[in-house]
């Protein structure tokens, strides 16, 4: 999710490449008076129209005790309001020929309607129903528990490598909230009292904590009209949002583990600390991961899965978060090759990058790829819708969108050299080992 | 004073108008219907025919060009399968380039190219337009079909035609294109080993050169290009285009089944049934019909809120899903109801179906489901158009369906006019309950009886192919026969019991990897060892000795269930059918059936335990030919030669739901009798 994300990100619009003439992302933003941003971006080529609301909520504003509250809102937040009945949400949505759907991360919790532009109104009010009225009872408190134990089982569980980023997670961050992914804890949730998840909604619900974002056919003032029609009413929050303020220390050992699961083949993951996600080093960080893994001509596919066959598949992810995210590297062993094998040579093709740096031709042929895909990432209303709401709540600048391509452009060719060296640190990473769970029961 | 104390009343009076509460106890109405603003596409024709259809769209500075070509479509006969190489083979290299020169070129540039055999599409970064341009005209112009890239694409494609062999929707698709539109057309044809194998470099060149011509081609350029730009890149890259004649082909209307009818697959393994019931529909883009039909399916199977899905999976929980299509074609299109369900309800599932097709036809649909269908494909038109690619798609409709200019402009009013007559018209036109095919893949021995209520049951192989007649089994044939007959066929049961223990070495590639199983068989103490090793590595072993069964993966190990040990047991002695009777297990003769061509009685074998395996002995010469297990998949037997007077399979193929292609496997070494220690069992 994150990945798809920080990629949305990237794209808005790059690269200082002379040739290139980006087109500018225009917008139009307010703010009502109960704190609730709205952004608005008309393009009338296609009658459609993306509504959607980021929620400043995400795991790492949860209380180590109730984890999982982000998520499960995630959820909850379709069982309807006083107007809306239990389980309707989206097939109201769907008869007026819309889809929707919403996800969560460890910073945010994001909404979205894509409907014919005719339904704006509809979607407008569907939204400011949810930040309004959301019902939040013990019914749907028990409805959406079972929903979410079946996501837990069928993502998580019985997902080769599902555990992934729970286990990366939990030993990446011993002070920082990102210590437990936006899943959480099951039994956390069945603890929790209806009026926890009350005061959850009340908390963090709010139009202060929320962005408005309202991309394509649309005119400007029948939208800004209807926004306030809708959504002026709601109270704005009385607490201060809680937001975590604690700093990860820098690790100083390696952390090594292994996690026994169901699965037939062995996998190495390896994750080093990241700034965070509004550093400039950032850049530079996830074009090195399209050099070490993006595509069959990258160093580590064609080294480790063309040649020397010792890997199936191999994947650099930079996973970028407000407070500081994870580089993580995955790679899932070929028949028969020990998983120390596999990791000397991931090992080696790092130091080789830290060591040598890369040549010119191959940062050429990165940066055209790199400018081919942000370009393509801007061709979705859903795409720019996201995009400026991330670039307002994230980078605190919604014009923010239309300077990452500028910003690309000034990473060099040893900006990459430099923070392989910095960021990818063999003394404090931590390093997973995923075996068959059959391996584990003489242990 | 007083105005101003007015108007600023008035203002505040305004602005709590403006304010004023909503209504929130109904939903808001829709607006009016937004114009759909399809834009259109300018178009221009060259002088060797070839015509462009130009989208601009600068939203992004990207452009595509997609070449398409318009040829009736081929019958293949021996050497069906050809034109699934014609893409790849264009992209193994031209006169100047390698196929890895190519490649580096294509990704230096971020930019995509790829080539089948009617369509060759590049999309790049506006700033690199002339250099894929270059690519792609090369790809035209100059493909240098090497053979070894043909030899590599053969071997894939019967890797691929073997893994389908066994796929049950792979097999469902072929028999009903079998049946719907006969083997003699080119929708009905299939490719086998033979065909694929038969394709000659010659085949390729000469469908190179007479297909890739420019009058029966279209150019769809969509992106960060005006129609000036347009003409001027498509003169310089594709006017020197050679035009030529182009052979055109007619194929005779399939006739359709007078009543309806019974298609049966036996695989014997499943444990679902994958249920296709169709029949070919007179049905083209464009046609009066042609629009009532989209709703129609999206009432009847479309998705997740259709009547199949709300009847098969939410109310009675036969299937994961159950969809239908109404396919349309120039030629011939095809309606079909699918879905795979448990064994045990296949006859049940049936019914529902015709249930449901009769009630569409008879009483057919309602109000309300008419405007939800509506709605919802309203709503999937308007958002397809957010890709500029659908803009020239409509175009090349336009203009290879003869429609009218304004077809897409008004598709939706013509929809949004259609009533629940039109729609029950619709049905009654394209759907006619009285002449389907109804096809099923699955356990025949469960399912062939119970099918009868539906029609005549015509058995079909794997390939689609009527199955060969199977005599019915003697009347004096008994389970004890076939096993006799066995142990008669390898060599005499005092020379097969002569064989107490054995040592076997089988070697199999996989990916690449050399795969070794080791066996020792000790049937005197009831012992028996298996190694699996990948790349000279132990993946996985497996001992059984004193009554217990020991699992090791990757050296850590694990005790076998009493399950596991009683369905084991049966595989641990090397000549398993002189044990029988003394292991207790009980036999069940299932008839005479096809194994890959060969008549073969099919033996049911089951453990105290309940566990079971399927023996298959060849009628002809008795020898044991295919043993199925629910556990280790299906293993066919071959080369039989004799060793110590039995005769013994030397060579293997395994095929199961574990490995993605057919394992072949080869006896390597093979001791009978051999000297064993304890060793050998650790």
């Amino acid at each position: 999710m994150m990945r798809k994300f920080t990629a949305l990100g990237l794209m808005a619009g790059m690269l200082t490449l002379p040739a290139l003439a980006q087109k500018k992302i225009e917008y139009k933003e307010f703010d009502l008076d109960n704190g609730l941003h709205v952004i608005m971006h008309q393009d009338n080529t296609t009658p459609i129209v993306v509504t959607s609301v980021l929620y400043h909520v995400g795991s790492k504003n949860e209380q180590p005790d109730r984890t999982g509250f982000a998520h499960f809102f995630e959820h909850l937040m379709f069982e309807g309001s006083p107007n809306i009945e239990r389980g309707e949400y989206m097939n109201i949505i769907q008869a007026r020929g819309g889809t929707l759907n919403a996800f969560t991360s460890s910073d945010i919790t994001y909404y979205y309607e894509l409907l014919p532009s005719n339904e704006l109104e509809l979607a407008l009010y569907m939204e400011s129903e949810r930040m309004l009225q959301s019902k939040v009872d013990q019914t749907g408190v028990d409805t959406q528990r079972e929903v979410v134990k079946e996501e837990k089982r069928q993502s998580y569980d019985n997902r080769p490598y599902g555990s992934l980023l729970i286990e990366t997670l939990k030993r990446s961050y011993s002070e920082h909230p990102y210590n437990w992914a936006p899943i959480g804890s099951l039994d956390h949730l069945n603890a929790a009292s209806i009026e926890e998840f009350q005061q959850f909604y009340k908390d963090f619900y709010v139009p202060n904590n929320a962005t408005l974002t309202i991309a394509g056919d649309i005119d400007y003032a029948q939208t800004e009209e209807w926004v306030r029609e809708y959504f002026s009413e709601i109270p704005k929050g009385t607490k201060e949002i809680y937001r975590p303020d604690v700093v990860e220390p820098k690790k100083t050992a390696e952390i090594r583990d292994v996690i026994y699961d169901n699965i037939q083949i062995p996998a190495v993951i390896q994750a080093y600390n990241l700034p965070k996600q509004t550093d400039p080093d950032s850049y530079a960080l996830s074009m090195l991961s399209t050099y070490l893994t993006g595509g069959n001509s990258s160093l580590m596919t064609k080294e480790l899965v063309d040649k020397q066959q010792i890997a199936l598949a191999i994947a650099a992810i930079p996973l970028e978060l407000e407070d500081g995210g994870v580089f993580i590297m995955y790679g899932i062993a070929n028949m028969g090759v020990e998983p120390e094998t596999l990791e000397k040579e991931i090992d080696k093709l790092i130091k080789q990058v830290q060591d040598e740096g890369i040549s010119d031709q191959d940062f050429a042929k990165l940066q055209n790829i790199i400018e081919n895909n942000l370009v393509s990432g801007n061709s979705s209303m859903a795409g720019i819708a996201q995009n400026l709401a991330e670039s307002h709540v994230i980078f605190g600048d919604t014009d923010y969108i239309n300077q990452q391509m500028e910003i690309y452009g000034k990473v060099t060719k040893a900006d990459l050299q430099r923070v392989a060296k910095k960021y990818l640190d063999l003394t404090g990473r931590v390093v997973l080992y995923y075996l068959p769970k059959s391996a584990e029961t003489t242990e | 004073m007083k105005k101003i104390a007015i108007a600023f009343i008035l203002t505040l009076l305004v602005s709590v108008g403006s304010f004023a509460q909503v209504d929130r106890s109904k939903l808001p109405e829709s607006g009016p219907a937004p114009e759909i603003k399809i834009g259109e596409a300018e178009t221009f024709t060259l002088e060797n025919g070839l015509k462009v259809f130009v989208v601009k769209n600068d939203k992004l500075p990207r452009v595509s060009f997609t070449l398409v070509l318009e040829r009736d479509p081929l019958f293949e006969g021996d050497k069906a399968g050809l034109t699934g190489f014609v893409g790849q083979m264009m992209m193994a290299g031209t006169d100047s380039r390698t196929k890895e020169q190519l490649d580096e070129e294509i990704d230096f540039i971020g930019a995509s190219l790829s080539a089948g055999s009617t369509s060759i599409s590049a999309s790049s970064l506006k700033k690199h337009q002339d250099k894929v341009l270059e690519l792609m005209a090369d790809v035209l112009y100059n493909p240098k079909f090497p053979q070894e890239e043909l030899d590599k694409l053969q071997k894939q494609t019967l890797t691929g035609l073997a893994t389908s062999k066994d796929d049950p929707n792979a097999i469902s698709g072929r028999l009903s294109s079998a049946l719907v539109y006969g083997k003699e057309h080119p929708y009905g044809e299939v490719e086998t080993e033979e065909s694929v194998m038969n394709v000659k470099l010659a085949d390729i060149k000469s469908y190179y050169e007479t297909f890739f011509k420019p009058n029966i081609a279209y150019m769809a350029i969509v992106g960060d290009m005006d129609k000036a730009e347009a003409e001027k890149v498509v003169k310089k890259y594709f006017g020197k285009w050679e035009k030529g004649d182009v052979p055109s082909f007619e194929y005779n209307d399939p006739t359709p089944t007078t009543k309806t009818m019974v298609g049966l697959v036996d695989r014997s393994s499943s444990v679902q049934t994958v249920i296709d019931i169709a029949q070919p529909i007179d049905l083209t883009l464009g046609d009066e019909d042609y629009i009532a039909s989209r709703v129609l399916n999206q009432i009847f199977g479309g998705g997740s809120s259709s009547r199949l899905f709300m009847n098969l999976r939410e109310d009675k929980g036969y299937t994961y899903g159950a969809y239908s299509s109404l396919a349309a074609d120039k030629l011939v299109g095809q309606f079909s109801a699918n879905a795979s369900v448990r064994t045990d309800v296949t006859d049940s599932a049936v019914v529902e179906f015709i249930y449901e097709i009769n009630k569409l036809v008879d009483e057919g649909v309602t109000q309300e489901e008419l405007e939800k269908a509506k709605a919802s494909l309203a709503g999937s038109f308007g958002r397809s158009l957010e890709s500029p690619a659908t803009i020239a798609n409509f175009a090349l409709n336009i203009e290879r369906y003869g429609l009218p200019k304004d077809y897409y402009e008004t598709y939706l009013q013509k929809m949004n006019a259609l009533t629940v007559e039109d729609i029950n018209q619709t049905a009654k036109n394209l759907i006619n309950p009285d002449n389907l095919y109804i096809t099923a893949v699955g356990n025949a021995s469960e399912i062939k009886d119970k099918l009868a209520q539906f029609g005549e049951v015509i058995m079909y192989d794997n390939m689609g192919f009527p199955a060969k007649e199977m005599a019915a089994v003697d009347a004096d044939m008994t389970v004890e026969k076939v096993i006799d007959n066995y142990i008669e066929a390898i060599g005499g049961k005092s020379a097969a019991s002569a064989i107490k223990a054995a040592k076997v070495t089988m070697v199999a590639e996989i990916m690449g990897q050399q795969l070794t199983i080791e066996q020792v068989f000790d049937n005197a103490n009831m012992r028996y060892m298996q190694n699996t090793l990948v790349g000279g590595n132990v993946m996985q072993s497996s001992v059984i000795k004193d009554g217990k069964g020991l699992v090791k993966v990757r050296g850590q190990s694990m005790d076998m269930t009493d399950e596991q040990m009683d369905a084991s047991k049966m595989e641990t002695y090397y000549l398993p059918e002189l044990y029988y009777g003394t292991m207790g297990y009980t036999l069940k003769l299932d008839g005479i059936k096809d194994v890959e061509g060969t008549p073969a009685y099919k033996v049911i074998v089951t453990t105290p335990l309940g566990a079971t395996v399927s023996n298959y002995y060849s009628v002809e010469s008795g020898l044991k030919i295919k043993n199925e297990n629910p556990v280790s998949g299906d293993t066919f037997y071959t080369d039989y030669q004799e060793k110590n007077g039995v005769m013994i399979p030397m060579a293997m193929t395994i095929k199961s739901a574990m490995i993605p292609v057919p394992l072949e496997a080869k006896v390597t070494n093979l001791e009978l009798n051999p000297v064993l220690t304890e060793e050998d069992f650790n």
